[in-house]
């Protein structure tokens, strides 16, 4: 038998596209104990998932592998279809990314899972339809004999990834895959999965491939990392070794450009703990303000007498009618004012997102009065209206869909140009582009690029750039680097960050990710449900926070250092287990 | 599968834009050869007559229903006009009241698709109600009853086709619509004050362009297709005038008396043209990746 | 009770889509030559009689009180009298109507019985020969006219192998009509002919997009054959969104029984509106259009109902 469940050695993928071929993969070797986690890390683009679904023996018709893998003994590569049927879903299972498309709509969950088994198991129907009850069980769906019937769409993404989990486990697998199997979840759900996950690969002494791009759950999960880069293995070790004292410059610059949440200490203290143990290579924040350098004046400048930016009054936002109506936003107050960063935290569907688009007059509020720089913007009409506009700017959290691909970069920024100052003299026009692009650092040839010819975080520099080009006063970033790998999200944050402290706008930030939040932002909201949860000052409410739930956000965001990490865990899991009774940390 | 290419593949993808989708247009055969067919039915029917001069508009009765042979390469039909010139005359009707119509037809729907997608709300709701009817009621009875009432010119009968087959194009471009309204350059565009005008004309109609050329495509296909139909019910251009529905209706007693070339060219022309219009719009529709008709 | 405002949400549509066919008939209606006196009276009504039938009938009236006074009578299922056949229009289609359905019906069940394994044959053997052969044969069988092919049909079987009468069956009743299926089956086969080409082209489209699904990817990390992938999940999942445009195809299939019938001289609806058409037959001609476009709306609201009910997210309203 081999002591390996999974063998990897000098494994190749290229793919044939349109545009020619592209190598994904070159010469990665790696194993994985039977029992053991090892965690496969990298950023977009870096073959991280190919190597997953090779070792599947899953790759797309347009893709030819070379060099060796094995399950448990069994050569994937080249192996003919009818062997790998054999093997997948038996000796090796995987979960994949987005739980909202992995399953089959029109079959129900139980029908799913027992197709699984049946696959591989010679029992009838009726056995295999009670196992699915038992796994649905297992990976903690509440009331399963009821919840076998239940179609996909009746269950939340959480269950759902659980469904999919069920599925992987049904035959008690040597190897789980699991590719990124919690970036679509929120961090609560998130830290559900994984605990499930650790518990199942324990109980069963599955080895675990996980592959992620979060520093955090690796930091959570895994026992060792192989960082890859560009196709290939640039660092490998055990978890501590690799997090904490990385050796790669890569790996260095990675965990280097990861947003950290600072913590009130584990022991319960109230000095925040500082990952300093990361090698020192992350100046930690003990205090937002002073690392984004913000001067102090900007917000005496400011004179408290001056009217808010942004002013949500018992804001509330119906979606929809009747008794499928959705409040998106109920009773919902906020403030922000002159060159301050509010930043808007919480999960899907707490509508941080409806927040902003009230601020920006882009969904109207059912009740409740919103007003920007002091002017009610539900009466402003007309030329009143986009004078008041004219004070906005905007940045959205996808790069693809932010800017027309039909325009050029220099089109894209001039478009506010266009809008309000329409009688500005081209050559003026240009001037000002130019000199915009280059605050947001980006080379002035791209002006007469397409977008579709920039890099993610250039867009997102594009899109900054054309919320600035009119200077305004206010604005409105939902999600800004969200859709972008860290080191590219680091970029983006230094250039807000740098051109607030300079032009003085105000900002309404909003993000799902605490730490990031943390580091950018003065003041936080918290949102839930369409609530405003709490609210303060970001160093006082992320360290020591008022509410359970907001205690809970923080509890599920898993930091990228092994050793604490370990100790949040313990900590969460123990407050979990006191549910009902206070859970402080 | 798709999720490991759309890690990799947009930036190469989308960084050749147009050019890949010329590329791919011209990897499908099947739509190359269309567009051959397109363009050489063009030249037949518009250039052939300088070079195969025949005359259609006098009956020459001495030489009624021949067989094809070296003076009349495809025969003669029942008053005596050389079958393939006739072929190329009636074509000329066939493909301009098409191409004519069809393009009406999109334009229309063009129109009132983005107006219905862009507005919403009850606006959204009654025009689209407006093209439920519309599609509820079949094309042909339609134009058997305007048959029944009153004869067309071309001019009419382009009017009349256009104006019952804009509502598949109507569909499609405001489903298109819908989705490009919510796309995050549209709202930022709003959030800062840009008028719907230029939301509409400068982004929204910029990018169903691929869209409208698709369904522009098969909508010409059709159109051509209609006005076979129409000269079958007799609604289609008066003689001495004809297009090829019109030969093919004529000629469909003769064919169970044996003269096929009366019926075999027109029918196949009409198959032809229309087959390669559906390929290149085919063709367009992988090379361009839009949804439409199937 | 979703199922229930389900139901009336889409049954109001549908009465406001029958509303605006009313609209357009009465305007057509109107735009007959002599305007409807003369289309009602016929062509042998004197000016007296018209202008004495206008007073009566509120036709001198505005336009929107004569719209209601026609509204009125559709109600009471009156669609007038024919010219020449001098029987209650609302009769004549009674007669007819049934035959009709028979025809498209037949056609339908012919034609989705052979796109749809066509449509998936095609999607899994994907630019192997078999696809560009059945891709050629939907393009030609979409662009032949309907009488052309007809007429191909009954030179080729009729005139030519001699296995099926040209005419079809002729009788009075539906019975008669079944009695000899063998003269339905070119009628069946004309009609069915660009059903089995748009139909197979949507089935092969969506069965591609399917295989791409992420679900058939996690089915087969389980283990799951493609065989049964393909009929288990794929079939399922490309038949909801093809059904949805059967709706959509009903006005057509009418267009093609028209021809049909008109071509192999079956008795139905399209036979009676084309020869009401030759002999500028208005009432005959509007009411049938009437009929034929409640028909399709209601053929709709049916493909409706079949979606809802084979796919499970339609009847929680997410889509």
């Amino acid at each position: 038998m081999s002591a390996n469940i999974l063998e990897i050695e000098n494994l190749g993928v290229t793919f044939s596209t349109e545009s020619g071929d592209v190598p994904a993969v070159r010469g990665v070797s790696l194993h994985v104990r039977p029992g053991e986690t090892l965690a496969l890390v990298g950023e977009s683009g870096s073959g991280k998932s190919t190597v997953a679904l090779a070792a599947m023996g899953l790759l797309p018709g347009n893709a030819r592998a070379s060099g060796r893998a094995s399950v448990d003994g069994t050569d994937v590569i080249g192996a003919a279809e009818a062997e790998l049927t054999g093997l997948r879903g038996r000796t090796v299972s995987m979960v994949f990314q987005e739980p909202a498309t992995a399953l089959d709509p029109l079959t129900r969950i139980g029908a799913q899972i027992a197709e699984v088994v049946r696959n591989h198991r010679p029992v009838s129907a009726r056995d295999a339809a009670s196992s699915a009850v038992e796994l649905l069980d297992r990976v903690g769906i509440p009331d399963p004999e009821r919840r076998a019937s239940a179609y996909p769409f009746q269950l939340s993404g959480g269950q759902r990834q659980r469904v999919v989990i069920a599925m992987a486990i049904a035959n008690a697998p040597g190897l789980l895959i699991a590719d990124e199997p919690t970036t679509a979840l929120d961090v609560t759900v998130q830290a559900e999965i994984l605990d499930l996950l650790r518990a199942l690969a324990a109980d069963s002494g599955t080895g675990v491939l996980l592959v992620t791009h979060n520093m955090g759950v690796v930091a959570d999960f895994a026992d060792r990392v192989a960082v890859m880069l560009e196709g290939e293995v640039v660092e490998t070790g055990p978890v501590e070794e690799v997090l904490l004292r990385p050796s790669h410059e890569y790996t260095k610059r990675l965990l280097g450009a990861v947003p950290r949440l600072a913590v009130a200490g584990a022991g319960g203290g109230a000095e925040p703990r500082l990952a300093a143990a990361a090698g020192g290579t992350v100046p930690q924040p003990a205090d937002a303000k002073s690392r984004r350098g913000v001067p102090e004046t900007t917000a005496v400048a400011g004179a408290p007498a001056e009217a808010p930016v942004v002013e949500l009054h018992d804001v509330s936002v119906r979606f929809g009618r009747g008794p499928r109506a959705v409040r998106a936003l109920q009773d919902v107050s906020l403030t922000l004012r002159a060159g301050e960063t509010l930043g808007l935290v919480g999960e899907s569907g707490s509508g941080k997102s409806t927040a902003a688009r009230v601020a920006l007059g882009l969904v109207q509020p059912a009740s409740g009065s919103v007003s920007l720089f002091g002017t009610g913007l539900g009466r402003a009409r007309g030329r009143k209206r986009r004078a008041l506009l004219a004070g906005v700017g905007v940045v959205l959290q996808d790069p693809v869909a932010s800017l027309d691909a039909r325009m050029s970069v220099a089109e894209c920024v001039a478009e506010p140009l266009r809008v309000h100052r329409r009688g500005m003299p081209a050559a003026e026009r240009r001037a000002r582009v130019a000199e915009v692009l280059e605050r947001v650092r980006l080379p002035r040839e791209l002006a007469n690029r397409g977008p579709r010819e920039l890099s993610g975080g250039q867009r997102q520099r594009v899109s900054l750039a054309r919320a600035l080009v009119l200077d305004p006063r206010l604005l409105v970033a939902d999600e800004p680097t969200s859709a972008l790998d860290v080191s590219v999200q680091q970029t983006v944050l230094d250039v807000i960050a740098e051109l607030q402290a300079e032009l003085g706008f105000a900002c309404l930030f909003v993000s799902h990710d605490l730490a990031v939040v943390q580091q950018f932002a003065q003041r936080v909201v918290v949102m839930r449900a369409g609530r405003v949860e709490e609210e303060g000052a970001t160093a006082a409410t992320l360290t020591h926070p008022e509410t359970d739930y907001t205690r809970r956000l923080i509890a599920a965001v898993p930091v990228p250092d092994p050793v604490l990490q370990r100790l949040r865990r313990t900590e969460r899991q123990a407050a979990l287990a006191a549910a009902g009774t206070e859970g402080r940390a | 599968m798709s999720a490991v290419l759309q890690t990799q593949a947009p930036t190469l993808e989308l960084a050749t834009g147009y050019r890949l989708s010329v590329r791919r247009f011209a990897r499908n055969r099947l739509a190359v050869a269309g567009l051959v067919v397109v363009v050489l039915f063009l030249l037949f029917c518009f250039v052939g007559p300088l070079l195969y001069s025949t005359d259609q508009t006098h009956t020459h009765l001495t030489q009624v229903n021949l067989a094809p042979s070296g003076a009349h390469w495809l025969g003669t039909d029942a008053v005596g006009h050389d079958e393939l010139g006739r072929l190329m005359f009636g074509g000329k009707t066939s493909l301009l009241v098409g191409l004519a119509a069809g393009l009406l037809a999109t334009v229309i729907g063009t129109l009132w698709g983005a107006v219905a997608g862009y507005a919403g709300g009850w606006v959204d709701a009654v025009m689209m109600r407006v093209v439920d009817a519309g599609i509820a009621i079949p094309a042909l009875f339609i134009l058997l009853v305007v048959s029944a009432i009153t004869t067309p010119d071309s001019l009419g009968l382009i009017l009349i086709l256009g104006l019952v087959s804009w509502l598949v194009p109507s569909r499609l471009v405001r489903a298109e619509t819908l989705t490009l309204k919510s796309r995050d350059y549209v709202l930022t565009l709003r959030a800062i004050g840009g008028t719907h005008g230029r939301a509409i004309f400068r982004h929204i109609l910029p990018n169903s362009v691929s869209t409208i050329v698709v369904a522009a495509t098969f909508q010409v296909a059709d159109a051509i297709l209609l006005v076979a139909y129409v000269s079958y019910l007799g609604l289609g251009v008066q003689p001495p005038s004809t297009d090829w529905g019109g030969m093919l209706s004529a000629g469909l007693t003769a064919a169970y008396s044996g003269r096929w070339w009366l019926i075999v060219p027109p029918g196949l022309a009409i198959i032809l043209v229309v087959c390669a219009f559906n390929a290149v719009g085919d063709g367009l529709r992988d090379a361009f990746d839009v949804r439409g008709r199937g | 009770m979703e199922t229930f405002l389900y139901l009336t949400r889409r049954v109001l549509q549908a009465l406001v889509v029958i509303l605006i066919v009313t609209v357009v008939v009465f305007c057509l209606l109107h735009a007959l030559p002599g305007g409807p006196a003369r289309g009602i009276l016929g062509p042998q009504a004197t000016a007296q009689q018209i202008a004495a039938f206008n007073h009566d009938q509120g036709l001198d009236r505005s336009l929107p009180v004569q719209y209601v006074y026609y509204l009125r009578t559709l109600l009471q299922g009156d669609l007038g009298t024919s010219y020449t056949l001098n029987e209650a229009v609302s009769q004549l289609i009674e007669q007819r109507l049934p035959k009709t359905l028979v025809l498209t019906v037949l056609s339908a069940l012919v034609g989705l019985l052979l796109a749809i394994p066509l449509g998936m044959w095609q999607a899994v053997r994907r630019n192997k020969p078999v696809d560009y052969v059945v891709t050629t044969l939907s393009f030609v069988a979409y662009a032949t006219p309907v009488y052309f092919l007809g007429l191909v049909l009954v030179l080729v079987f009729t005139q030519w192998l001699r296995w099926f009468p040209s005419q079809a069956p002729q009788g009075e009743t539906l019975a008669d009509v079944f009695a000899q299926p063998g003269a339905l089956i070119l009628p069946v086969v004309a009609g069915a002919a660009s059903m089995v080409a748009v139909f197979s082209r949507y089935m092969r489209a969506a069965t591609l997009e399917n295989l791409q699904e992420d679900y058939v990817r996690t089915a087969r990390a389980g283990g799951s054959r493609p065989r049964a992938i393909l009929w288990q999940h794929v079939f399922r999942n490309s038949l909801t969104p093809v059904v949805a445009m059967l709706g959509y195809y009903v006005p057509v299939l009418f267009g093609g029984a028209l021809v049909v019938e008109q071509l192999f001289n079956y008795p139905g609806m399209g036979l009676l509106f084309w020869s009401a058409a030759q002999s500028s037959d208005y009432p005959v001609l509007l009411g049938c259009v009437l009929v034929i476009s409640v028909a399709t709306v209601v053929g709709t609201l049916l493909a409706d109902v079949v979606q809802r009910i084979i796919d499970p997210r339609v009847k929680a309203g997410r889509t």
